[in-house]
């Protein structure tokens, strides 16, 4: 950052703070949804007979209430942070920023009232209806348009690696959502899609994956380059092994989404070649984790004191781990066994508790200190909101990999006259203790939410007394 | 191989799919060559260079 030492540079980070307080909240309600269907698939009497209360109407609020409404709120709070910091710039266009708050906050006010209502396009990940999906693309360009125009106005003379991380996720989201989300409207509530068959399957797991490659894990990869040395306060292990991570993932994860259709009506070769290059994305994946963790040596005394470096580091770790099982799960041989289980609910959320809630809540609780400038109100609530975390991200994942390969073995099992041993609803009945259990472990992860939430206020709280101003710090 | 049956799509696949090898090749090149360790890696500090430039913007 040559050019830029001398003069003090004024950011727009108000739009950056409503995102982060936003993110808070939607964690809590996102988790909430997510252990009430839980509840339900353990107890079914739980859906009342209401329909807008079914698991299948609340399961796909939990997922755009985590991925989009947490996830997305982190994303655009770390991303305008980290934009304006690392090109030592203020925001291209603040009203811009404040119309992508407004937009992406009425989307999921969108969601909450249409999903429930059974108004769903049937893909999953992208269930929002057509014109919902307009607005997604406008807010989302937006996004990226203030991301990369701030880029380009930056007083630094390089790109900072978390930038690239981010406008590939923005390129490729662009990109991903407008063509999945193509569909010929027949009213304002409804539309069928332009795909059809296997070319629609194709289509969807194609956005699918590369939801979870792009979204969930290059801007969030864009988070950990940023936060673990800031909060380590030491320069990353490897530049150099940073570029290499940004460009294998990026050359590398759109063409894994086949992966999802193994043994379906898809072409054969289509799934192996998901496969193989699932497999060969270890390789940078691990390069990435190791990176990041090697970014503490010298450092890792720190662990001991510093808990918000607790969450980064082990959000490193189950970004390895689901980085390792994901690949494994999709080898054909492993799939016959996984696909259509529990195993692929476990290993989705190991990725999504374990790594993108964990990171996001690290980089959350370091932009609470340094945007209201305050210490948290408590840091022993924080400690207690990592056990809580890490403790129910196992249980649930541990539960789930029991369910799913017990599940898995039951169905492919046969006697001796070449027939099926376990019924369906056998397997159903043998699965209860361990969805009892996911329970438990959402419960556990979800009061760490709670707890973050009430911490998250009272810090500001704390920082508009001591600074004499309703919801952000004086003047610097 | 029966190139007589490639259709626009398949060419445009091949033609993606060689040059991702070879732009991933021209990435492993360009990140390990040795005379550009210390230009990468003069970068390893650049989040941490930010914390006196702050004046983390304001509400009116």
């Amino acid at each position: 950052m040559e050019a830029t030492q001398a003069i003090p540079v004024k950011y727009d980070m108000d739009v950056v703070r409503w995102f982060t307080i936003m993110a808070a909240i939607y964690l809590v309600v996102g988790t909430s949804i997510g252990v009430y269907i839980a509840s339900e698939l353990a107890w079914p009497f739980l859906n009342f007979d209401i329909p807008y209360i079914t698991f299948g109407r609340l399961r796909p609020l939990h997922t755009n209430s985590v991925i989009f409404a947490f996830g997305g709120c982190t994303l655009m709070a770390t991303g305008y942070y980290i934009v304006q910091r690392t090109g030592a710039t203020k925001l291209w266009n603040n009203g811009l920023a404040w119309f992508t708050f407004w937009g992406w906050n009425l989307i999921i006010v969108l969601a909450v009232i249409t999903l429930p209502l059974g108004m769903t396009q049937g893909k999953e990940y992208a269930e929002l209806e057509w014109p919902i999906d307009i607005l997604i693309a406008l807010v989302w360009v937006a996004f990226g348009l203030n991301y990369i125009m701030t880029v380009a106005i930056r007083k630094s003379s390089h790109i900072y690696v978390s930038n690239w991380f981010f406008m590939s996720m923005i390129i490729m989201i662009t990109y991903l959502h407008v063509v999945n989300s193509l569909a010929i409207p027949v009213s304002l509530t409804k539309s069928y899609s332009i795909y059809s068959g296997v070319q629609d399957a194709m289509i969807q797991w194609w956005w699918g994956h590369n939801a979870v490659g792009f979204y969930l894990t290059a801007g969030f990869l864009g988070i950990m380059y940023y936060f673990v040395p800031k909060q380590a306060n030491r320069p990353v292990y490897s530049y150099r092994l940073s570029v290499l991570h940004f460009w294998a993932l990026t050359f590398g994860y759109v063409w894994l989404g086949a992966h999802h259709l193994q043994y379906t009506a898809l072409p054969d070769w289509t799934g192996s070649l998901g496969a193989a290059i699932s497999l060969a994305m270890i390789i940078p994946s691990w390069g990435g984790a190791m990176n990041g963790m090697m970014t503490l040596s010298g450092a890792w005394d720190r662990l001991r004191t510093d808990y918000i470096l607790r969450f980064l580091v082990v959000s490193l770790a189950f970004y390895a781990m689901s980085t390792f099982e994901g690949p494994v799960m999709s080898i054909k041989t492993v799939n016959a066994l996984s696909h259509y289980t529990d195993w692929t609910i476990g290993h989705v959320h190991s990725g999504a508790l374990g790594w993108v809630a964990m990171v996001s809540v690290g980089a959350i609780y370091h932009m609470m200190k340094k945007l209201w400038k305050t210490e948290m109100y408590s840091d022993s609530l924080v400690n207690v909101h990592f056990w809580l975390a890490t403790i129910g991200t196992v249980v649930y994942v541990v539960a789930m990999w029991v369910s799913g390969i017990m599940q898995g073995l039951m169905w492919r099992d046969y006697d001796e006259y070449g027939a099926l041993t376990y019924t369906f609803v056998e397997s159903v009945s043998a699965m209860h203790p361990y969805y009892a259990m996911r329970v438990v472990g959402g419960v556990i992860f979800n009061l760490g939410a709670w707890i973050m939430l009430f911490n998250v206020v009272m810090t500001v709280r704390q920082a508009s007394t001591a600074h004499g101003t309703n919801a952000v710090p004086a003047k610097a | 191989m029966d190139v007589e049956s490639m259709t626009t799509n398949d060419w445009l696949g091949v033609f993606f799919a060689v040059f991702v090898f070879v732009a991933m090749i021209y990435v492993y090149f360009m990140v390990f060559r040795p005379a550009n360790k210390d230009k990468f890696e003069s970068q390893r500090g650049m989040a941490l260079d930010d914390e006196d430039l702050i004046n983390s913007g304001d509400k009116k």
